[in-house]
């Protein structure tokens, strides 16, 4: 059994005939709003995004990107399709072709459907590539843009990342 | 002789106070409530059934969605009931981290419950306050698992990985300073005359009904009733910590209140319990990459979430897919009180009950 007890809660006694008058509740409420209001000018609680914007946790998950080998600069995907088999919403899809050096494979073209991800990370966990996982959570999170088909990233999106969206029409991220 | 008809009128499914996409079917006599009846199914999204299509490991970030202000506890109860499925024990040292995150699960989904039912009855500054103590709990989630309300935090076997440097230290500075803060939202509210007479003796449940309607969490234990399954059947290492148990002793709306502000402390309790005694060694067990369990194998696994007893109920065919995942949720049962709570109250009470009773749709309509 564990070291749980139950206790009842006290309730506090009826209300004292000067607290029944409503003013000083209202006093004392308004005092900690005051405390506040006078806080917030020395230290803002807000952020002016997106001038402004909170640095990024090292863990973030924002959306998944794929990545080079760090050394030799070749994919470092090689189709094991574990992505593909855990994805919770199908987002992923991979198309294989023979690997050029005539071993293993690789993948021709590479699908993540940014509109169906749900960013779980667990494709990241399942890659089965040597040295690091070819698939990785990226600090992406603005993906804002004018047409459903450009969320269907595909290979040149993912290594590269999201492009800015064309000139004169939107603040490119992070500028 | 005058005489009054019963009037019948929609509340919801696009309602502020309503918490999401309930709709209320009243029927009122004057200003005062003859009959509730919940028509829910608005958020259905069908994950009972999505879960029978996808691997043991893909359903964790579903589970997720149930219950989005306490996703952590969906993802507790699911994960459990694989381990039961499988006969996994979990390493110590997972299973304290494994408390340290679903306590700070029950203070964040309690402030944001705080936030809302006062801006239900009126009270707007709490709403700002409590969401600021909230957000310092989700920028802790944050960076623990790398996502702010769907964290996907726990696999089967454990947790994926360990808390980063300077965690433990955030995470005490955060408590250190939870108590100012309840203290804080008590002189706004505790002894508050509007707030009193907004919520003292509204919504009264004696346990009898509460129990025989199937009401868990706090919503139970207002009525005095000292349910909880942290206590009754402990899951992780819950047996280890001394903590209380508030009950309260009238079981209407404020006593509700009075419960929640003090789990909150009471969840700061066992985190530094947990902190001080926290385990070394491995944080995964061992778990084969193909979950197969025996066909026919069945689990029932039950945790308290912030908002009641949240249970899995598993069945394996013997493929790596489940036969059947059932998630009881306390928001479901918990919403069948409210036909029996409003009963005789004002309309303007009805936004008090639905908040006092805590639900999220999500979690009703799963």
């Amino acid at each position: 059994m564990s070291e749980a007890r139950a206790v009842v809660i006290p309730r506090p006694a009826p209300l004292p005939w000067w607290k029944r008058f409503f003013l000083v509740e209202m006093l004392q409420g308004m005092s900690v709003t005051m405390k506040h209001y006078l806080r917030g000018w020395r230290e803002p609680f807000t952020v002016q995004y997106p001038e402004e914007r909170l640095p990024l946790d090292p863990r973030f998950r924002g959306y998944p990107r794929l990545r080079m080998h760090p050394e030799t600069g070749d994919e470092l995907c090689n189709v094991c399709r574990q992505c593909e088999k855990i994805c919770p919403t199908l987002c992923i899809a991979i198309e294989e072709e023979p690997h050029p050096s005539g071993k293993g494979r690789r993948p021709r073209q590479f699908t993540v459907d940014y509109e169906r991800c749900c960013q779980c990370g667990l494709c990241a966990e399942a890659c089965g590539s040597d040295p690091i996982s070819a698939i990785y959570m990226s600090h992406d999170y603005e993906l804002a843009d004018y047409g459903r088909d450009r969320f269907r990233a595909q290979k040149d999106r993912l290594y590269l990342g999201f492009p800015a969206p064309p000139a004169g029409k939107g603040k490119a991220p992070g500028k | 002789m005058y005489q009054t008809s019963e009037l019948e009128i929609n509340m919801g499914p696009q309602h502020p106070a309503t918490h999401g996409v309930l709709r209320l079917v009243l029927r009122l006599d004057g200003e005062t409530i003859v009959e509730v009846k919940p028509v829910i199914g608005y958020l259905h999204r069908g994950v009972e059934k999505l879960s029978e299509n996808r691997g043991y490991r893909s359903v964790t970030p579903l589970t997720d969605r149930l219950d989005y202000c306490a996703a952590f506890a969906e993802n507790h109860s699911y994960v459990g009931a694989v381990e039961k499925l499988l006969g996994v024990e979990v390493p110590p040292r997972a299973q304290a981290m494994r408390v340290v995150l679903a306590e700070l699960q029950r203070i964040a989904s309690h402030l944001i419950w705080l936030a809302t039912h006062g801006l239900d009855i009126g009270a707007m500054t709490i709403f700002l306050y409590a969401f600021r103590e909230r957000e310092k709990c989700l920028d802790l989630f944050e960076g623990y698992c790398g996502a702010r309300l769907t964290y996907n935090a726990l696999r089967i076997g454990g947790v994926p990985q360990e808390f980063p440097d300077g965690w433990t230290e955030a995470l005490r500075r955060f408590l250190d300073e939870l108590p100012t803060r309840i203290a804080q939202y008590e002189t706004l509210l505790t002894g508050n005359r509007i707030w009193r007479l907004r919520t003292e003796g509204v919504g009264v449940i004696d346990a009898r009904t509460a129990l025989g309607l199937g009401l868990t969490g706090p919503t139970l234990r207002g009525s005095g009733v000292d349910y909880d399954v942290r206590k009754y059947a402990p899951y992780e290492n819950y047996r280890d910590y001394a903590f209380d148990i508030p009950v309260g002793s009238k079981g209407d709306t404020y006593d509700r209140y009075l419960i929640r502000m003090e789990e909150m402390r009471q969840s700061r309790r066992i985190i530094l319990q947990a902190l001080e005694a926290l385990p070394d060694g491995p944080i995964l067990a061992k778990v084969a990459g193909r979950i197969r369990p025996p066909k026919g194998a069945e689990a029932y696994f039950m945790t308290e979430s912030p908002r009641g007893e949240m249970s899995v109920y598993l069945v394996s065919d013997g493929t790596d897919k489940p036969y059947r995942v059932r998630f009881r949720s306390p928001c479901f049962n918990n919403l069948q009180g409210l036909p029996t709570l409003s009963k005789g109250h004002m309309v303007a009470d009805v936004v008090a009950l639905i908040g006092s009773i805590d639900i999220v749709l999500g979690c009703v309509d799963r």
